[in-house]
């Protein structure tokens, strides 16, 4: 393995991808132009329903009072759910977007509340991150209840409090969610559609008839390549990441298992690359074989919306697909901070990526026939 | 001592034996035992020899691409291996650079044989694929860096530029470039090493002849040079203006080989002087009366073989003493056309369509 060779092909590659305005766009622009268009959307998204469950687990007069304040808005279609009900699992096995738990002991500490100024009453607002602007429609209708409340009882003290609950974890909302999906389907665009240009567009041109016929090694011309697979796929990423910080003021972390997914994804999609270009010889129908591979991935493996939305069948498939796995441990790695989920998801990453990887490695022929 | 590489007409198998220039050694098959004779023969110098391909074959499926051909390429020469398209061409080579394995047979490039030496080899040969298009996003003279990197031996970048004439496109992105000119950084790209060897696979094809004319300019630089050139081509003229010995491959099989004189001598037939618009009806009978392969094409032009230079001289001169007037005269040269149509009762041009 020659150093210099590596740096140099590396540094053809380089000048060869900032000339091509195509690939800049699809590798740089196109997932920045995502982020602010999804970021948009998703933020001015209406939802007609406004259903919004209630538990009440207080069951007295005060909470009676306030689900019929609720209800008289003429904007909140109330659905009760049992006091007995865990809500965690009901939530996630309804497919719940919405749902207010009215404490025990909600009107009691509302009458207490009258003569002792420490004691506050909390009624706790579960929702779905995916649901962003509903929610936000929502979280401000019973906000403004709850103030209106608090202003009766004891002129704007606050005595109830909105505690606001994810579904999916804490603090995070769909542009959290969204992100480390967009990360992952880039590597995937770029390694994919990267592989192949170099196993069908290189084999038509004759450039690997004539490496073959040079003193460079497979070795030494693969690893120059995954060097600029890797360094466009954490370029990319970078963009994405600072778009997150700047624009969507996200929180983002940095972590090693997030630096080796990346990496590991990278493998992952130029071993299939690989494989496609093994087996589809003329480059617009590896390009389309490509695409075919990874538009269904990037809409079903959970990139735009969380998998638990879609219908079992769906999410059977989804859970067979790689990327899913990639935008899980992303989401876990970056956002949501969720070691156990991070490692899990890692190292089913790692397992995908050695599998195709190697596939693509034996597949691939230098020689013709 | 010298080595014959020879294959047992029994049973295929490969064998090398030594012996003196000028033996005649009885041999025994070790695989099948039959019995024969090798003989050496005396003007054999291997150090001359560039490329030597023994009983090569290619053999996919039913189809024989390449069918048990021998050849050798001798240093400082431009070799023409011609025939139509599909002829087995380009799989030999691919073959003899190593993009494609044989079925049988044993090559050997500067003596080496490349089956077990090919990355001894490397460093001295160049080659310009079939249909090569190189990095389009890069310029001239980055494409040329890109490519020596990989040598121990290169060529200052510059002096191939100058070479090549490409010094004013130096700064164009290839993709920019014309046919042509791309062709021609295709050459320059096989020379980045200084390459002893040069493989061109049909490096004019698809071209103006213009830019055909070009890519032959740069060619016989190269000879000039003491490159051995390796020619595949399906264009006559090419091989007819550039070649110091064609191979004419047909099916799978060298059916010609020789200097471009000797392969019009042998299946040519001769030139021809034709004299247009004859003023006398008997002059036909007159010439053969005197001894010339004179034959009537109608419309009073006759045509007369030629077989050396002096014999138009004589037939004009005998014109003249007989006062036979004409229009005109026009001597057509035998081409490599009329030799592969002799030997294979079609035309080369036609097989190409």
């Amino acid at each position: 393995m020659r150093p210099k060779v590596i740096a140099m092909d590396f540094y053809a590659n380089l000048k060869i991808w900032i000339r091509s305005k195509g690939t800049l766009f699809w590798s740089l622009a196109f997932p920045v132009i995502l982020i602010f268009l999804f970021g948009a959307i998703f933020s001015g998204m209406d939802d007609v329903e406004y259903s919004l469950y209630v538990q009440d687990l207080d069951d007295s007069d005060m909470s009676e009072v306030f689900i019929e304040v609720l209800k008289e808005t003429g904007v909140l279609s109330i659905e009760s759910v049992k006091d007995d009900i865990n809500i965690t699992s009901y939530i996630k096995d309804e497919n719940i977007k919405r749902l207010i738990v009215i404490p025990e002991g909600f009107g009691e500490d509302i009458k207490k509340a009258s003569f002792d100024t420490s004691v506050t009453v909390t009624v706790s607002f579960y929702l779905d991150p995916g649901e962003q602007q509903s929610n936000q429609v929502v979280k401000s209708i019973i906000f403004s209840i709850i103030q209106n409340m608090n202003m009766n009882i004891s002129q704007g003290r606050d005595i109830i409090k909105l505690k606001e609950v994810s579904t999916m974890t804490d603090d995070f909302n769909f542009i959290d969610f969204f992100l480390p999906g967009i990360i992952g389907m880039t590597i995937m665009q770029s390694c994919i559609y990267g592989s192949i240009e170099r196993n069908t567009k290189y084999r038509k041109d004759g450039i690997l008839r004539k490496l073959l016929t040079m003193p460079i090694t497979r070795a030494e011309w693969i690893f120059a390549k995954m060097l600029f697979m890797l360094f466009l796929s954490f370029i990319s990423s970078a963009l994405i990441i600072l778009v997150g910080v700047f624009v969507w003021d996200m929180t983002i972390n940095i972590t090693p298992f997030m630096i080796l997914i990346i990496i590991a994804s990278s493998f992952l999609f130029s071993g299939i690359g690989m494989i496609v270009g093994r087996f589809v010889k003329e480059e617009e129908t590896a390009d389309t074989a490509g695409g075919a591979i990874g538009f269904p991935m990037m809409f079903l493996a959970g990139t735009f919306w969380p998998v638990d939305q879609l219908d079992p069948v769906m999410q059977g498939i989804a859970k067979v697909l790689p990327l899913y796995y990639i935008n899980e441990g992303l989401r876990n790695a970056m956002i949501y901070m969720n070691e156990a989920e991070t490692i899990r998801n890692s190292v089913i990453v790692i397992v995908f990526a050695l599998v195709f990887f190697i596939a693509g490695l034996v597949l691939t022929k230098w020689h013709e026939d | 001592m010298v080595e014959k590489i020879v294959r047992c007409p029994e049973c295929s198998k490969i064998t090398t034996f030594y012996g003196n220039p000028g033996d005649c050694l009885s041999v025994t098959c070790p695989k099948c035992g039959i019995k024969g004779k090798v003989t050496f023969k005396k003007t054999v110098t291997t150090e001359n020899v560039a490329i030597e391909v023994y009983n090569l074959k290619k053999v996919y499926g039913d189809l024989i691409a390449v069918n048990d051909i021998s050849f050798s390429v001798n240093k400082g020469e431009v070799f023409a291996f011609l025939g139509p398209n599909g002829a087995g061409k380009t799989t030999t080579v691919e073959i003899i650079e190593s993009i494609r394995k044989p079925t049988a047979g044993v090559i050997k490039i500067l003596g080496k044989d490349i089956k077990t030496s090919f990355n001894q080899v490397k460093e001295k040969i160049g080659i310009l694929p079939q249909e090569f298009h190189s990095f389009e996003k890069l310029t001239v003279r980055e494409t040329l860096e890109y490519f020596s990197m990989f040598y121990k031996k290169r060529v200052n970048i510059d002096d191939i530029l100058d070479v090549m004439d490409l010094r004013s496109y130096e700064k164009m992105l290839y993709k920019n470039l014309s046919g042509g000119l791309k062709q021609r950084v295709g050459v320059a790209i096989s020379l980045v090493n200084d390459p002893d060897i040069v493989f061109l696979d049909e490096p004019s094809t698809g071209l103006d002849p213009k830019a055909r004319r070009e890519v032959w300019n740069v060619i016989s630089s190269l000879r000039n040079k003491g490159k051995t050139v390796f020619l595949t081509t399906h264009y006559m003229e090419e091989a007819e203006y550039l070649a110091d010995h064609i191979a004419v491959i047909h099916k799978g099989k060298i059916i010609a080989e020789g200097s471009l004189e000797y392969l019009l001598d042998k299946y040519g037939h001769g030139s021809l002087l034709r004299i247009k618009k004859c003023k006398d009806p008997n002059a036909v009978e007159m010439l053969k009366d005197k001894g010339f392969e004179a034959e009537s094409e109608g419309n009073g032009n006759i045509s007369i073989k030629i077989d050396y230079k002096d014999k138009v001289i004589n037939v004009l001169s005998q014109l003249r003493y007989e006062g036979i007037d004409y229009d005109s005269i026009e001597i057509r040269r035998s081409n490599l056309e009329e030799v592969f149509l002799h030997l294979t009762g079609a035309k080369l041009s036609e097989e190409n369509t």
